[in-house]
């Protein structure tokens, strides 16, 4: 199925639009929200588990879920292409945990080198590239305040899922340390994000 | 005060539900206060709001085919160039459960009011005189509501069938949709089980282009351009008049 382009500004109400007509099963509706959103899904899925021929397959589950569940998982929250990213990242993160027991975040090879379970985006940092957005500009300067090793723990635990435990382990620091960067990180962003609302 | 009156640790706790670090048993008893509290819903939605620019300035990849065809295979899609009948061709974007009540009402009526009115040989002005009518289902394809309107009236009637929640300050909300599925607004509709809409122009003007009915929920008092969220309601509108 090929991508159909639509201007990015315009991209959130058609999708919101879309999404209330697949609630009511118009596969037509179905078909053209797949090819505005799905490059943009996959690359989500890609993000978190790092490997294309998986992130394929979370792809795929979040469409069939969607079809044959579409009201379901959203309690407060709006169907809205935000939506659709955040659901794409649980699975992606659910997909990485259910593998997670066979692909260490954190080992050495067979030739004694460290490996870290962690591809460098694509394109530049996190935070370069949600500068880089108008929409995310803001979250990307709220982002900047925070320090540098806190932010790292954030994004690891958005892009990533990692659990506090696995962060303390990934970034070789006490548990209570990375609790404390993750509970001030997160009050700060709020902080920041509702005084530039 | 318990945790979960303070509004700034809530905030913070659905922070760590939606980021993930919420862990355990600390995330089962919050889903079970999530299912029943809609400020913590809130907080999930906003936090979730907050990051997910993080996920849209990601550089878009491009799925391979075989995604795509493996979706449609999943959920029974005719492959391209199937054959589809034709009659499902036509009902394929409205609900089963309202189609078949549109059918119903479609065939029964007409003999109903026959059977009240007179028989098969009775004159013409027994017959339903030209109207639009719409049958509208719940997105589990039940029927819901039921719209109809004379052809150059201004007064629309709706049945309700199947009540759906509104919650305070919050009202359905009518629209028109044309072949593209572009949504027109046509009013807010009054609450009740059976109920009148005054339109400020004929029928034929507001509908003219309607080739669905839809109602979304919408905020009281508001004039919304397009719909603000998912349809409640949605259905073929009828035409009933014989086009020359």
């Amino acid at each position: 199925m090929t991508a159909a382009a639509l201007p990015a500004d315009e991209l959130p109400d058609a999708v919101a639009q879309l999404l209330s007509r697949v609630v009511l099963r118009d596969t037509s509706a179905f078909q053209r929200l797949y090819q505005l959103v799905a490059s943009r899904l996959l690359a989500v899925a890609v993000r978190v588990v790092q490997d294309r021929a998986l992130a394929e397959d979370v792809l795929q589950e979040v469409f069939v879920h969607l079809w044959n569940r579409p009201q379901t998982g959203a309690p407060g929250q709006a169907l809205s292409l935000s939506w659709l990213c955040v659901v794409t990242r649980n699975r992606a993160i659910d997909a990485l945990r259910k593998r997670r027991p066979e692909t260490p975040l954190h080992w050495r090879d067979a030739d004694g080198e460290e490996q870290v379970h962690d591809a460098a985006a694509e394109g530049g940092s996190p935070l370069e590239l949600l500068l880089a957005e108008e929409d995310g500009s803001r979250l990307g300067r709220c982002m900047g305040q925070i320090d540098s090793e806190p932010r790292s723990a954030l994004l690891l635990v958005y892009y990533e899922g990692l659990t506090h435990a696995e962060l303390a382990q990934r970034l070789a620091r006490p548990l209570g340390t990375v609790k404390a960067w993750m509970r001030r990180s997160l009050a700060r962003l709020r902080d920041c994000m509702e005084s530039c609302a | 005060m318990t945790w979960n009156q303070n509004p700034r640790l809530v905030d913070l706790l659905a922070g760590g539900y939606a980021l993930g670090t919420l862990q355990g048993g600390a995330r089962r008893r919050f889903e079970k206060l999530l299912a029943r509290r809609p400020d913590l819903a809130e907080a999930v939605a906003r936090w979730n709001e907050r990051m997910a620019p993080a996920l849209l300035a990601l550089p878009p990849q491009a799925p391979a085919p075989a995604t795509w065809h493996a979706i449609e295979q999943r959920l029974g899609f005719p492959a391209p160039g199937a054959l589809v009948p034709w009659w499902k061709r036509l009902l394929q974007p409205a609900p089963a459960g309202a189609l078949a009540l549109g059918l119903m009402v479609g065939v029964l009526l007409p003999s109903l009011w026959q059977a009240q009115h007179g028989g098969p040989d009775a004159p013409a002005s027994t017959q339903l005189p030209e109207s639009y009518v719409g049958v509208l289902g719940l997105a589990d394809g039940r029927p819901g509501l039921i719209v109809s309107s004379l052809r150059q009236g201004r007064t629309v009637d709706i049945k309700r069938v199947a009540a759906v929640p509104v919650p305070a300050g919050q009202v359905l909300y009518l629209w028109s949709l044309d072949v593209a599925g572009k949504a027109s607004p046509v009013a807010p509709l009054p609450q009740g089980a059976f109920v009148h809409l005054q339109l400020g122009a004929p029928s034929e003007t507001v509908f003219a282009k309607a080739v669905e009915l839809a109602v979304s929920v919408e905020p009281e008092g508001s004039s919304p351009a397009m719909p603000s969220s998912a349809y409640v309601y949605r259905g073929l509108c009828g035409k009933l008049w014989r086009v020359p």
